[in-house]
C-alpha cells in the first residue's frame, strides 16, 4: 500500500491542478473543449453533462463541480500510471512535485484571475 | 433557515481548523525552544504529526459544507455583486474556491508525507505551509465576501 502510495497520491495531486489550472482558465460559453464533466444549474436544480451555457430560462451554470469531477478523474489516470513506474528512481521527482507543481497551478490561476482586482 | 445554520457551521469549523493548522505550521516553522514556556512558545510547541488527521477531517467537512453552500452564493449573491460591479468580491471568492479545490486533491499526500514518510522534511513543511496558507486566504476572503453580500 505504502509504496503504490507514495506515487499515486503525489501524481493524483499533481493530475488534478495541472487539469483544474487550465480548465478554470480557458473555460467559457463558447469553449471549443468541454472541460467541466458537467454542468449544474442552482436555480432550476438540475444536471447536464458536459460544459452547458446559462440563460434567462435556465439561470447561471455552475462549473466548478464539474471541473472538480474532471481534474479528479485525470488525477486517477495518472495516479494509476505513476503506481507503474519504478519506485525508487522517482522518488525524489514525487516529493518535490508534489508542492511545486500545485504553486505553479495557483500562480497560473492568479494569472488569470487578476482581471477580478483590475490589475 | 438552514442556509444560516450551515453557514454558521462553516464559520465554526474553520475556526478548528485554523486553530489546528496554525498549530502546525508554527511547531513547523518557529519551534519552541528549550526553557521558553510563554503563552506563544505553548502555542509553537505541539506535536506537529499529531494534527494531521485532524487538519484533513476538519478541512473536507470545511470543503463539502463550502461546497453545499455554493449555490445559494452563485444565485443570490453574485448577481448583486455583478451588478454593482464590485468583481474584487467576485474575485475574492474566484481564488478561494479554486485554491480549496487544488489543496482537496492534496490532502492525501499531505498525509502519506506526515504519517508515512519522514525523509521528507522538506515536503512536509511545504505541504504545511501551502495548507496554512489556503486555509487563512480562504476564512479571510470568505468573511470579506459575506460582509458584502451574505447568502440571506
Amino acid at each position: 500500500m505504502d509504496k503504490i502510495a507514495s506515487r499515486a497520491f503525489p501524481a493524483f495531486a499533481i493530475g488534478f491542478a495541472a487539469y483544474y489550472a487550465p480548465a478554470y482558465s480557458f473555460t467559457g460559453a463558447t469553449s471549443a473543449f468541454t472541460w467541466p464533466l458537467f454542468t449544474y444549474f442552482p436555480e432550476i436544480n438540475e444536471w447536464r453533462w458536459g460544459l452547458v451555457a446559462g440563460n434567462d430560462t435556465i439561470g447561471p451554470p455552475m462549473w466548478w463541480y464539474g471541473w472538480i469531477a474532471s481534474a479528479a478523474l485525470v488525477g486517477l489516470v495518472c495516479a494509476i500510471i505513476a503506481s507503474l513506474l519504478p519506485e525508487r528512481a522517482t522518488e525524489k521527482l514525487w516529493a518535490s512535485s508534489i508542492w511545486i507543481v500545485p504553486i505553479a497551478a495557483f500562480a497560473f490561476l492568479w494569472n488569470w484571475e487578476r482581471v477580478w482586482f483590475g490589475l | 433557515m438552514p442556509i444560516t445554520f450551515l453557514l454558521v457551521l462553516h464559520g465554526i469549523f474553520s475556526v478548528f481548523l485554523l486553530g489546528a493548522v496554525t498549530h502546525q505550521f508554527l511547531s513547523v516553522f518557529w519551534p519552541r525552544k528549550p526553557g521558553q514556556s510563554d503563552f506563544v512558545a505553548r502555542a509553537r510547541g505541539v506535536n506537529p504529526g499529531g494534527y494531521v488527521q485532524a487538519i484533513i477531517i476538519l478541512y473536507v467537512i470545511e470543503f463539502v459544507l463550502g461546497a453545499i453552500l455554493y449555490p445559494t452564493y452563485r444565485v443570490l449573491a453574485r448577481p448583486p455583486l455583478q451588478d454593482l460591479q464590485l468583481t474584487y468580491v467576485i474575485g475574492l471568492f474566484e481564488v478561494k474556491e479554486n485554491f480549496a479545490a487544488i489543496v482537496l486533491a492534496m490532502l492525501p499526500s499531505y498525509w502519506y508525507f506526515w504519517k508515512r514518510y519522514p525523509d521528507y522534511k522538506m515536503t512536509r513543511a511545504a505541504l504545511t505551509a501551502i495548507l496554512f496558507a489556503t486555509v487563512w486566504y480562504d476564512m479571510i476572503a470568505g468573511h470579506l465576501v459575506n460582509n458584502a453580500r451574505g447568502l440571506l
